[in-house]
């Protein structure tokens, strides 16, 4: 809110990221950190996409393929590849991520929402958004780019428990 | 002072929920058929010292009601009144008021309606527990015969010997005779050295002068001649030497149990001022030797003064349970146990300043391991270091059991429950408790009262049937229901089981589809459908009832123990009962464990299943079918599970090449664990893995190594109990 430069009806923050070719974006608040990749360790009876646990300072933690998580390809580890850990309704997680790329603020008015997909679960896209993206040189590329916000609540690891109620 | 005397109420209230526990304890067992002395004089010492504490504090409803419940015990401790059925049954019901007006005592409820119990109290008086109601009471001058006559009732003798005072009004009826006007008359001269530590130990004289006074008593004189010069003055010791005059009327006993809480060195005299007229013939013919031996017992008033006030001093000060001729009969042994004691020996600690200590400790206990792995082989056996992890180990494992309670805290409030219960529904139900000593996290223990409670009313409405039915299906119509808690790795098992008819799974998914929970084509599992008993805006109940059925129970259930990172197991046998079984999680708690490798991955195996390790020779492991193997363990064959093949991890090694772990499992029995390999043993901190995620069935937990890397916990029983290739189950996960 203090960043007065940007267009009017500024409210949120979000990081952006890489996944698949795309760019997504989380909302900054439920952010905790970004951790460099550490091969968790992996859980057994899990669906694929928990890729396993971590140490996060005492806590274990989940690790999650997003990409899988999401019906993209698995990302391939690389030098970039990084964790993002959030905070899901007080249970802590961390998403594999290609790249982080940005932390932006756009506001509510600017989120279109996501076309209707058919798909036995709820959509995990809360809608899209354009941002303009950053050029090396520090100046702004008008044309922009399209984030797909995630909900993080529909990502949230312990849903599926409450699918028998 | 007042906050002093908030602090001396507070262990007063702390003492009353001890007491009501021992009490509770004494009704139960004598409701199952225990009469025997020392229980009922367990329950009598219990509620007399409420009545003790509570006429101190001046909590005038409770004392009252207290009183009448004490009167009652009395009587039944004296053998006058018979324990039978229907006499235990009106003092539970007594029980349960007493404890609603200790809370309301409290402040916590309002004062409780006790009329009806005290009224039932009465009649069991008045009828000396006789079912037939002969109406005694009506009738004071024939009542002494009467009860001698009926067969229930003691020998005469002894009921004059515990008798009650000439002066006592209720009981007036047993000797008529004794109603002298001169023996009322003769007031009490009580003479009260509190002991020097009477201060310290919160045994401010002031209270009970203050209670004496209610009672009538005057001060006649104060001794100060103890009191040395002010340079030598204690100002924390008591010195002052009261003598008090009591009116006549005031029973002794009334007088005594101002004198509950002194300490036991205090010198506390009672006796009568002048000499009482002489009794009436049936009294006087008393056996008066030991009458002294029962506090509230007749003292025959044609004895010496001197005998009597000597032998009453004994009582007082001694207060030991001198066993009297009259084997029936114990003196209360009210245990001078001063509520100073108690200050010094509690503090209330804030649940978060406790956690906090914990997350540290565990914290300390894995830089520990840290420390240990990055040292030299021959620093690591340098002493400090076992030193210090010995020391880290003591302090966790104080930590820990300052937070862990037993759970029978949180199984305290079932008796009387079901006997609420029991009332509503018209059902008999008798209560099993297994594994109260169970010690579980403080946390745990808060939270899973609702849930409990939830079940328990589950069970007594919709599980048990109604006695007709129940005959009709050739059971017991006396319903059961099974309470019963235990420690399994990281885990605590609470279940809930019924004998009753089972879960109705056919309408259970009628009702399902009709509320619109599932489609109707949906094909289910049995234990899907006993799932569906736990969703939102589920109930079955044919009419909203008051216990259940307002569709939130099991709900309710299944949200709190999910929230604690817990689940909830449902298993119903149709006709023969339903388990609720509520699993949860030891927030944080150490675990001897081995160290080993399963396709290369770390895990840790809890040592306390583990019997031996072998490394197995060629031709010992032996297939049984393609998918089972035994072990031949010196003639004994036994069952040989793969934890990789289990957990779906990759592993070609030959058996020949791994360690076989012998298990030892509560359900299945010696189970041989193929492992490759065993690292270490050590003392691992359970980290839950419900935290952040959820329960996986075949793990307790995840901790974290001296490397800062994740190491899972085996759960052997889930293990060895699943046949094969484990399969997700997302529903029951």
């Amino acid at each position: 809110m203090t960043d007065t430069n940007d267009n009017a009806g500024t409210d949120r923050k979000i990081v952006t990221f890489s996944l698949a070719q795309q760019t997504f974006g989380i909302d900054m608040r439920a952010l905790i950190e970004i951790r460099e990749w550490d091969e968790p360790t992996p859980l057994p009876n899990v669906p694929g996409f928990i890729k396993g646990v971590t140490n996060l300072r005492g806590n274990v933690i989940p690790v999650v393929g997003l990409a899988e998580r999401l019906g993209w390809e698995p990302s391939v580890i690389h030098a970039r590849s990084c964790v993002l850990v959030v905070n899901i309704a007080g249970k802590q997680a961390g998403f594999l991520v290609d790249e982080v790329n940005d932390i932006v603020a756009i506001g509510e008015t600017e989120i279109q929402p996501a076309p209707e997909v058919e798909t036995i679960e709820p959509s995990v896209i809360a809608g899209l958004v354009r941002i303009a993206t950053r050029q090396k040189d520090g100046t702004r590329d008008e044309k922009g780019t399209m984030v797909l916000l995630l909900d993080l609540d529909a990502l949230s690891l312990t849903k599926h428990l409450d699918l028998a109620a | 002072m007042s906050d002093e005397l908030d602090e001396i109420q507070a262990i007063f209230f702390e003492e009353c929920a001890e007491g009501l526990t021992t009490a509770e304890q004494g009704l139960s067992a004598m409701q199952g058929g225990d009469v025997s002395a020392e229980v009922i004089a367990g329950v009598f010492r219990a509620v007399h010292s409420i009545k003790g504490g509570a006429g101190a504090f001046g909590h005038a409803d409770l004392t009252a009601f207290a009183h009448k419940f004490e009167n009652v015990l009395d009587e039944v401790r004296g053998g006058k009144i018979p324990p039978s059925p229907g006499v235990v049954k009106v003092m539970l019901s007594a029980f349960d008021i007493l404890t609603d007006h200790v809370e309301s005592a409290k402040g916590l409820a309002p004062r409780p309606a006790d009329e009806a119990a005290l009224a039932a109290l009465e009649q069991v008086l008045a009828n000396k527990g006789a079912d037939d109601g002969a109406p005694v009471a009506s009738a004071p001058a024939p009542a002494a015969p009467v009860v001698a006559e009926a067969p229930a009732a003691p020998a005469a003798e002894e009921a004059d010997e515990y008798g009650f005072l000439p002066m006592a009004v209720s009981l007036d009826d047993f000797d008529a005779p004794a109603e002298a006007p001169a023996a009322a008359d003769a007031a009490w001269i009580v003479t009260f050295k509190p002991s020097r530590a009477a201060l310290a130990n919160a045994g401010e004289p002031l209270l009970i002068i203050r209670e004496l006074e209610t009672l009538g008593a005057e001060i006649v004189a104060v001794d100060t001649g103890t009191v040395p010069s002010l340079r030598d003055l204690d100002p924390e010791d008591a010195y002052f030497t009261w003598t008090l005059r009591v009116p006549g009327e005031v029973t002794e006993g009334d007088i005594n149990d101002c004198f509950d809480f002194v300490a036991p060195d205090s010198v506390v005299e009672v006796r009568r001022d002048e000499t009482p007229a002489p009794a009436a013939a049936p009294v006087a013919e008393a056996p008066a030797a030991d009458t002294g031996a029962d506090e509230f017992g007749f003292v025959p008033v044609s004895a010496p003064i001197e005998d009597f006030a000597a032998e009453m001093q004994r009582v007082v000060e001694t207060i030991a349970a001198a066993s009297p001729p009259v084997g029936s009969v114990e003196t209360p042994a009210i245990a001078p146990k001063a509520g100073g004691d108690a200050a010094q020996q509690t503090i209330r600690v804030d649940l978060g300043k406790l956690d906090l200590l914990l997350n540290l400790v565990g914290e300390l206990v894995i830089r520990n391991s840290i420390l240990a792995d990055r040292l030299s082989p021959a620093d690591r056996q340098r002493v400090e270091l076992p030193e210090l992890a010995r020391l880290t180990r003591q302090i966790q494992d104080n930590v820990m059991s300052l937070r862990a309670q037993p759970i029978k805290q949180a199984f305290s409030r079932v008796p009387r429950m079901l006997r609420d219960l029991s009332v509503e529904t018209g059902k008999t139900i008798n209560l099993e408790t297994y594994g109260e000593t169970t010690e579980v996290d403080k946390g745990v223990i808060e939270k899973i009262g609702d849930p409990l409670t939830h079940m328990i009313r589950n069970a007594a409405d919709h599980g048990l049937e109604s006695a007709e039915e129940r005959i009709a299906a050739g059971k017991d119509p006396a319903g059961t229901i099974k309470l019963s808690a235990e420690q399994r790795g990281a885990r605590i098992f609470v279940r809930v089981q019924d004998n009753g008819r089972g879960i109705n799974r056919e309408r259970v998914k009628a009702k399902a589809i009709e509320k619109g929970i599932i489609s109707p084509d949906a094909v289910l599992s049995n234990e899907e459908i006993d799932q569906l008993i736990c969703a939102p805006g589920f109930s079955t109940a044919e009419t909203i009832s008051n216990i259940s059925g307002r569709g939130v129970g099991m709900d309710v259930v299944r949200s709190n123990v999910e929230a604690l990172g817990g689940r909830v197991e449902i298993h119903s046998v149709p006709g023969e009962g339903t388990t609720f079984t509520m699993i949860l999680p030891l927030t944080l708690a150490i675990l001897d464990g081995m160290i080993v490798r399963l396709a290369g991955q770390r895990f840790v195996l809890p040592l306390a299943h583990v019997l031996e390790t072998v490394q197995p020779e060629a031709g010992q492991v032996k297939r049984t079918s393609p998918d089972s193997e035994v072990i031949d363990m010196r003639g004994e064959y036994v069952p040989v599970k793969r934890a990789t093949e289990i957990f779906g991890l990759n592993d070609d090694r030959a058996v020949e090449d791994s360690l076989v772990v012998i298990v030892e499992s509560e359900a299945h029995g010696k189970v041989g664990l193929v492992v490759d390999t065993i690292d270490d043993r050590r003392e691992v901190v359970i980290k839950s893995l419900d935290q952040n995620l959820h329960p996986i069935r075949g793990l307790g937990g995840a901790t974290i190594l001296g490397d800062g890397s994740i190491a899972l916990i085996l759960d052997i029983e889930a293990l060895v109990a699943s046949t094969n290739r484990y399969t997700p189950k997302g529903m029951a996960a």
